[in-house]
């Protein structure tokens, strides 16, 4: 009864500017009470007017979604991305390293194939052996591999580049971790047959393959004088054969027939010049055929 | 004035402001509509019911805003905006005599008027209540000065959109139900012949 008649004498007086101001008034008392008052009911309220809006707003944001995407919250000057690119940067140079290195090992892989799946490698052991030193001016100059006695290499012992081209033989001088190369062109009276570049006939007689015993020329290349019927050209593979060296390095190629000359004094004969495939000091790794103690005994006072 | 066509347009303003106007944001400031909608209502309503339809606006938007409090508790305080509406109405309610209703660019100047009052008294009665309750004002850790500058440029940038929102409002003033009175005054009347 009596809250009716509050309403009532609420209804008669608050009217106008009378009852704007009391709403002002009592907006800023509203405004001054504190957070726990209003909690526990202008919340609510709030969410009871959010319900007819969220169908508008939600087509709102669809419409903003579509004329400008959201931005990015990516800020590449934060110290979690700087440490991340850093790591990034670091995973990518070790993803390189190890592709290089993949690459190194299956080139050794294959250069040790190449010369294990040859005849005469019972025995032999095999081992990568990288170049540590060499005269840059000279391309025929003696390199020193980082392999040496306490790596079972003896002097002698035939050192292979790219699988099957001989690059040298081991010098004397064999240290405890190191070794000298004496390339293949300094090396003097190496017996060698030539074969077409094509490949030879499985059925022919190696004695139809002419022989020759190169000499080392002054350019690195090799000359050697051919007593043959069978026609010499240019492009002829020079083959090792010379038993002197060990059986793993007979029919490795030595060089590559780069002239062909007659020689007047002797009409049957040819005069060829010899081109090195591949220079030693131009290798970064190499192969070496660790032979036999007691075969390396046999053949250390062959061949030099 | 049709109360239903205001509470239904306000709403809209207010969706509009909360999910598309973000589009239009300008040095940390996006214009809003429902200065707009509130100013059309006040230029052409009863001048008994003016104030009371822009605190309602007012209301609402302080209802939508709400705050992390010191204790990370969501707070919705009602005030800031209820006064700041009705300030600006009172400001446009003095100056609609002086205004050509139908005309945007008065109505877009009365925006403007009406946008940096209420946007001085938002923060006045924030200050007011940081100093009462001690509780931190919505722009912290900004600056009050700060809060002015960006009001400031919310005020012109509502008074920039009110253009074509109150063209847009202008085609649809018959469902807004306004009555249009004349204020007669007794002497003699004129003879038309």
């Amino acid at each position: 009864m009596e809250l009716s008649r509050v309403l009532q004498f609420l209804a008669t007086r608050l009217s106008g500017r009378r009852l704007d101001a009391t709403l002002a008034v009592l907006a800023l008392l509203l405004l001054l009470l504190p957070a726990r008052v209003l909690t526990p009911w202008t919340n609510p309220a709030a969410r009871l007017l959010s319900v007819p809006l969220a169908p508008l707003t939600h087509a709102g944001m669809y419409l903003r979604d579509r004329i400008r995407p959201p931005r990015e919250s990516f800020d590449a000057r934060a110290p979690e991305v700087i440490r991340l690119e850093s790591e990034l940067a670091q995973y990518r140079t070790l993803y390189e390293q190890s592709r290089l290195e993949r690459e190194r090992l299956e080139r050794s892989m294959a250069a040790l194939q190449a010369v294990s799946t040859r005849a005469g490698t019972e025995g032999v052991r095999l081992a990568e052996a990288s170049v540590i030193a060499s005269d840059p001016t000279r391309a025929d100059a003696t390199v020193r591999l980082n392999a040496g006695e306490r790596h079972g290499v003896r002097a002698g012992a035939p050192v292979f580049v790219d699988g099957d081209i001989f690059a040298g033989i081991v010098a004397n001088d064999v240290g405890a971790y190191s070794c000298a190369v004496i390339p293949a062109s300094k090396l003097s009276g190496i017996g060698v047959r030539l074969y077409p570049a094509e490949g030879s006939d499985a059925q022919a007689n190696v004695q139809g393959f002419p022989g020759a015993v190169l000499k080392p020329l002054p350019n690195g290349n090799w000359t050697a004088e051919v007593a043959s019927t069978v026609e010499l050209r240019e492009g002829l593979i020079a083959r090792l054969a010379d038993e002197r060296y060990p059986r793993v390095a007979l029919g490795t190629r030595v060089g590559i027939v780069v002239r062909v000359e007659p020689i007047e004094q002797v009409p049957l004969a040819r005069r060829i010049e010899v081109r090195r495939i591949s220079s030693l000091a131009d290798a970064a790794s190499v192969i070496v055929a660790i032979t036999p103690q007691s075969e390396a005994n046999e053949e250390r006072s062959s061949p030099r | 004035m049709n109360w239903s066509a205001y509470i239904v347009a306000v709403l809209l303003a207010l969706s509009f402001d909360s999910s598309v106007g973000s589009v239009l944001e300008i040095a940390g400031a996006h214009p809003q509509v429902l200065p707009a909608v509130v100013v059309f209502a006040l230029l052409s309503t009863a001048r008994r019911c003016a104030l009371r339809a822009a605190m309602l606006a007012g209301l609402a938007a302080d209802l939508l805003a709400p705050l992390v409090g010191a204790d990370g508790m969501l707070v919705v305080v009602p005030g800031p905006r209820v006064l700041g509406f009705a300030l600006g109405a009172l400001a446009v309610l003095q100056l609609r005599s002086l205004l050509y209703r139908r005309n945007p660019l008065a109505g877009s100047a009365a925006t403007f008027a009406f946008s940096l009052l209420a946007g001085i008294v938002f923060i006045a009665a924030w200050l007011l209540r940081a100093w009462v309750t001690g509780s931190d004002a919505p722009w912290w850790p900004g600056s009050g000065g700060s809060e002015v500058w960006i009001r400031f440029i919310g005020a012109l940038l509502d008074g920039v959109v009110a253009l074509p929102v109150l063209w847009c409002l202008e085609k649809t003033r018959p469902l807004w139900g306004f009555v249009v009175s004349t204020k007669l005054t007794a002497g003699p009347a004129r003879m038309s012949r």
